[in-house]
């Protein structure tokens, strides 16, 4: 994996170097042009960059971000200084800008560790040329079919580029992604408690229901949401493993967790109080103990941190909040996640739909197929007075709302997102939130100042 | 009236299963039958008005032109007799094909019903991509998103010809096959949805008397904004 240094590679080094030098100079993070440079300068340039000491790579459809993040968090906190693409890409070129940033103008590295994002898709760009030590998969789902196509094609294009000596933290809940690389050295994450929050039925989306080895149809125990739950096949021998860390409980109320690990039951604080909250927590512990953290740092971190403030604001006015939560466009699996936890949410709540696709609406028109494979039948709720489909795109979303079964006089159209705080009727609902993809962040915190405006215009 | 759909575990992929729901909210009386991968399908021995099978991974598609070809006989005998509507969406066109080639030259039989076409795989490049076609005198939109071209004459057994977009390949300006009651398309996703007249047309074909769609309104409303977009020459097709 590590390759001698060319001169072809320094020179697309410095030449990155600089680009990043004057970047910073013009006021711009540049995370991903220098690598990109880098990358079209020097085709291997990944392969001969230096690299820390220690390599963690974080893949996988859903959580990767806020995986590494807590992650890099508690590292920090803990006396370490990793490297990574927090603010940054999570693809090749991404990646080859943290690295080229943490290097000497030789290339080598003094760094002793580097947290990866790692955008499942890029793979074979990425895992030929940096060796990972540790690589973590929270989950493999149908993600945008554009980039990813299908859980099949993910999983295959990991399986053929993951290193052999790579240990693996692998979801025991996720048969699709639990079976990747068997020889490969491994642990298992999981939930072991079964509580009702815990757990959503009548998911569309299965990505797995019969057996990858022979066919069969598998035989679920539990589905905790969609495919992830515990199965085995009656045919052959495949199945769930027995989970290494395991969530035993799971107490809302005071935001604490019980995990079961090889040092015993240990106790951890949920940052957050969602399904995929608890994953990404126990996610985290299973990492941060394999590279042996004790308890009390991984705790200690814990303790000090929020959730990241692009997935989750609220504002209060009055008894009435506006709450923005991420709801990734083209992701039908975290849309659903986003669904379930708002059909959960206490009072009375309209929720506006803005996560149709900024890119595709400027230049051609959103396959909106993921719509379909959405559970819009979440949205389906005595307490949901109004879900008001904003954009572009909001006939097809309010057709996807009838077809729910969501009653017409609940589900609106607005497409013109500006009219969307006209459209709401506040005085209904207790809570109002508004779903936004990662672009439409800006149209979205329009909206929301709208709404704030309206909310305290009333209040006083 | 029966409506099959075949093997929904495996072929449910890019929103196709969409197509079944909406016709069942059209056609609330009709009895649906979900015939799993390990069941003989209904069509077999039992009087069917359609058969829907949607898209589905490449490791599927071996898996289930080996379970059909048994039926290779009765299907032919359904479609050229057009006793049985068979709607085939996205990849799950090419099962019905010669075979399936793989970037190393390698094959995976399909039934052969549509003799001399194949589909060639690269997994290395995804196409993406609107279609907007006419089938009979309709207007059909949608989009493809798949690793496969397909190849063979479809001159005269085209689905549509299209007016933008790209056909069986990208050299193709006809979308899919038709052989007898058999319509085969590359599309992707919510086709009956997106296209109300065409599931008009499928339902009459079906033998319903003034078909009814479900949520009219709305879903035309939605038909002609979109093809309006389609045929914006500002839209980009890929």
């Amino acid at each position: 994996m590590k390759e001698k240094r060319t001169l072809r590679f320094i020179f697309a080094l410095w030449v990155a170097k600089a680009m990043k030098l004057a970047l910073k100079l013009l006021g711009r993070n540049g995370t991903y042009l220098p690598g990109n440079t880098a990358i079209r300068l020097c085709p291997n340039f990944l392969g001969q960059v230096g690299k820390p000491k220690t390599v963690i790579g974080v893949t996988g459809t859903n959580g990767k971000t806020t995986v590494s993040n807590l992650v890099g968090d508690v590292l920090e906190k803990s006396g370490y200084t990793p490297i990574g693409n927090r603010f940054g890409s999570n693809t090749n070129a991404g990646i080859a800008t943290v690295l080229l940033d943490s290097c000497g103008l030789l290339g080598g590295s003094k760094k002793e560790l580097a947290v990866l994002e790692i955008d499942e898709r890029m793979a074979p760009k990425i895992l030929p040329y940096v060796h990972l030590d540790y690589l973590v998969i929270t989950n493999l789902f149908r993600d945008s079919y554009k980039r990813n196509a299908h859980v099949d094609f993910i999983s295959s294009i990991l399986q053929s580029n993951i290193a052999p000596d790579t240990k693996l933290i692998l979801n025991g809940e996720d048969l699709v992604s639990n079976h990747l690389c068997p020889q490969n050295s491994r642990v298992y994450f999981g939930i072991a408690a079964g509580d009702a929050k815990s757990t959503s039925q009548g998911n569309i989306i299965h990505d797995i229901l019969v057996c990858p080895q022979c066919g069969a149809k598998l035989q679920f125990e539990y589905i905790r949401y969609n495919h992830i739950g515990r199965a085995h096949c009656p045919n052959c021998d495949f199945g769930s493993p027995d989970l290494d860390y395991a969530v035993q409980d799971i107490d809302y109320q005071r935001h604490l967790l019980q995990i079961d690990t090889p040092s015993g039951r240990q106790t951890y604080r949920l940052v957050g109080d969602n399904i995929t909250d608890i994953y990404n927590t126990v996610t985290a512990v299973a990492l941060l103990s394999e590279l042996g953290l004790s308890q009390q740092k991984i705790t200690a971190a814990f303790d000090a941190m929020q959730i990241v403030k692009t997935r989750f604001e609220e504002d209060i006015v009055g008894d009435k909040r506006v709450v923005m939560m991420l709801a990734k466009g083209q992701n039908p699996i975290a849309c659903s996640r986003v669904f379930d936890f708002v059909r959960h949410q206490p009072g009375k709540k309209a929720v506006v739909l803005l996560n149709y696709d900024y890119f595709d609406k400027q230049e051609t028109s959103e396959n909106i197929a993921w719509l379909f494979d959405t559970d819009f039948e979440f949205l389906d709720h005595p307490d949901i007075n109004q879900v008001l489909c904003v954009g572009v795109r909001a006939l097809d979303y309010q057709l996807r709302c009838l077809m729910a079964g969501i009653p017409a006089d609940r589900a609106q159209a607005c497409p013109q997102d500006e009219r969307a705080a006209d459209m709401l009727r506040l005085d209904e609902v207790d809570t109002v939130f508004i779903l936004n993809d990662l672009y439409t962040y800006d149209v979205s915190v329009a909206l929301q100042k709208k709404i704030l405006e309206k909310l305290q215009k009333g209040v006083a | 009236m029966k409506i099959e759909v075949l093997f929904p575990e495996m072929c449910n992929l890019f929103g196709d299963s969409s197509n079944m729901k909406y016709l069942q909210q059209c056609l609330p009386q009709a009895e649906f039958v979900y015939t799993p991968f390990d069941s003989e399908p209904a069509f077999v021995t039992e009087e069917v008005a359609l058969v829907y099978i949607g898209a589905m991974t490449e490791r599927a598609q071996q898996k289930i032109a080996d379970k059909l070809q048994p039926y290779q006989a009765r299907i032919c005998q359904l479609i050229d007799g057009q006793k049985t509507i068979f709607l085939a969406t996205g990849n799950a066109c090419e099962v019905f094909f010669d075979y399936m080639e793989n970037e190393d030259g390698t094959r995976d039989q399909g039934l052969g019903i549509f003799a001399g076409f194949y589909a060639k795989r690269d997994l290395f490049h995804r196409y993406n991509g609107l279609v907007w076609g006419t089938f009979e005198d309709m207007d059909i939109i949608g989009f493809k998103t798949q690793f496969t071209m397909a190849y063979g004459d479809n001159e005269n057994c085209a689905f549509m010809p299209v007016n933008r977009g790209i056909g069986l390949n990208k050299q193709s300006r006809l979308e899919g096959v038709r052989r007898g009651s058999f319509y085969g398309t590359y599309l992707v996703g919510p086709l009956l949805v997106l296209n109300p007249p065409f599931t008009r047309y499928l339902l009459g074909k079906m033998g319903v008397e003034q078909p009814q769609l479900a949520y009219p309104e709305v879903v035309e409303q939605a038909y002609q904004q979109r093809l309006a977009e389609f045929k914006d020459p500002k839209v980009q097709y890929e």
